[in-house]
């Protein structure tokens, strides 16, 4: 493994080779793929509130679907950043997606409470 | 002579947005930030599952349960799936910064308070369910 390189990661354009035969940064991010299909369903799920919520019901909705589409969006960045990571030995924690995703799940919960009690 | 290894922060390798503790120490092997990434995914796909769980009973138990025992039901779910997910991210955070100063990994205390809580929700569906319906 070469050393150098740290710091803002990715430079080969062609998905950067890494030699870990644990194949960490495919699981990663196909961790990653099931959390956001797992995002989708709540979101389809809640749609089912509409007939005694209402429109409103439509906010957690929202936040549900953009933040499975963030996910998706996101993935190949992901896997480059990761790949490279393990190259050069030197991955940052993903502190932004990880306070996201909290942020996410937690207004849900937020919002369908909300939704059970006011609605 | 070799020089010693400063492991404190030094102001270039500062990162913005990262909290102290993420910086601190020294970078752990990718691999287990990585481990660390999945595990916390883990935790807030069952943090979502208990979320879905809440959301169903509110849509589709209406001819099972009482208005008071679905909502009661509905939000324990919610209110668990909650805080699983902010658990999920400070042990996050508590493991990596455990990689990082080389610390053994903190025990998630709070996994028996959940087994608790779903077992307690299960029997009181069940209890629910042949109360109103009968065995």
């Amino acid at each position: 493994m070469d050393s150098k390189r740290p710091r803002g990661l990715p430079r080969r354009r062609l998905g950067p080779q890494h030699a870990d035969p644990g194949l960490q940064p495919e699981r990663t991010v196909m961790s990653w793929g099931r959390t956001g299909l797992a995002t989708s369903v709540v979101a389809l799920l809640l749609i089912r509130w509409y007939p005694s919520v209402g429109p409103v019901v439509f906010v957690p909705v929202a936040v549900a679907i953009v933040g499975a589409g963030l996910i998706q969006v996101s993935q190949r960045r992901r896997y480059r950043v990761q790949a490279a990571g393990i190259h050069y030995e030197k991955v940052v924690a993903d502190f932004r997606a990880v306070v996201w995703m909290t942020v996410m799940a937690v207004s849900i919960a937020g919002l369908g409470v909300i939704g059970v009690w006011v609605f | 002579m070799q020089p010693v290894e400063d492991q404190s922060v030094s102001p270039a390798r500062r990162r913005k947005g990262l909290p102290r503790s993420l910086q601190e120490g020294q970078d752990p092997d990718p691999r287990f930030t990585l481990a660390n990434e999945r595990t916390f995914l883990a935790w807030i796909r069952t943090s979502l599952a208990l979320l879905a769980g809440g959301i169903a009973v509110e849509a589709f138990t209406q001819d099972i349960f009482d208005e008071t025992a679905r909502k009661v039901l509905g939000t324990t779910l919610l209110v668990l799936g909650g805080i699983l997910a902010a658990s999920a991210a400070g042990r996050w955070l508590r493991v990596e910064a455990a990689m990082r100063q080389k610390r053994s990994l903190p025990i998630p205390l709070w996994v028996p308070l959940i087994a608790l809580v779903c077992a307690v929700a299960a029997a009181t569906v069940l209890i629910a369910i042949w109360v109103t319906n009968g065995f």
